[in-house]
């Protein structure tokens, strides 16, 4: 999961590297996503969540195709 | 144990948590690795030493995250956001494209990008393939 400057520096990093795409987001979007992800982490009764619950947050922020899908 | 790496910025060692928990080190040893298999943690290989507790991260990556007094390592482009939205604090993060490996800069204000925001991050692995091997994920 890795950060590039362009759609430019996309194309040429997986071609560079032979890879297929996976899934593009924005910073502003994966910054959306990870605030859902992480933000009770260090809550004192955080507990881990059940695959359902990581596929909620997924869900949420529109991210319902295979690619997303955790199970 | 996230307690402890907020409080020391490092993850306590095996011998670290024996000694607050009174416990033997053979069975805090145990512990880890079966919070490793659970996908708790990530223990650097033939190790009970912590390499990802994500999202922090414990082995070098391009991500440097500046947020809550410290500097941190993000596991990757999705952690070194998330260690910010886990202090609930401000934040700046110091990355490379991975193209490139020129320097990009976010920076997080109130939960919000405010810097770096048009940025892409590139996720290679489906979902359901994530923990195959989570280093390159």
């Amino acid at each position: 999961m890795v950060f590039l400057r362009s759609e430019e520096h996309l194309v040429r990093w997986l071609d560079a590297n032979g890879w297929e795409p996976g899934a593009t987001l924005t910073a502003a979007k994966m910054n959306e996503v990870s605030r859902a992800w992480w933000e009770s982490r260090l809550d004192p009764g955080w507990r881990p969540r059940t695959t359902q619950e990581s596929q909620a947050i997924l869900d949420s922020a529109g991210l319902t195709d295979d690619f997303w899908q955790l199970g | 144990m996230y307690f402890s790496i907020v409080a020391n910025g490092r993850p306590p060692t095996a011998d670290d948590t024996a000694t607050a928990f009174a416990l033997p080190v053979p069975e805090v040893e145990e512990c880890y690795r079966r919070l490793h298999e659970a996908h708790a943690l990530v223990l650097h290989p033939d190790s009970v030493d912590i390499r990802f507790a994500n999202p922090f991260c414990f082995a070098p990556t391009p991500h440097r995250v500046k947020a809550g007094g410290r500097t941190w390592t993000g596991t990757c482009a999705w952690d070194a956001l998330g260690i910010p939205a886990a202090l609930h604090t401000d934040g700046k993060i110091d990355s490379e494209c991975a193209c490139c490996r020129e320097p990009v800069g976010l920076r997080l204000e109130d939960g919000d990008l405010v810097e770096g925001a048009d940025l892409l991050v590139h996720i290679l692995v489906p979902a359901r393939r994530w923990w195959d091997d989570i280093g390159f994920t």
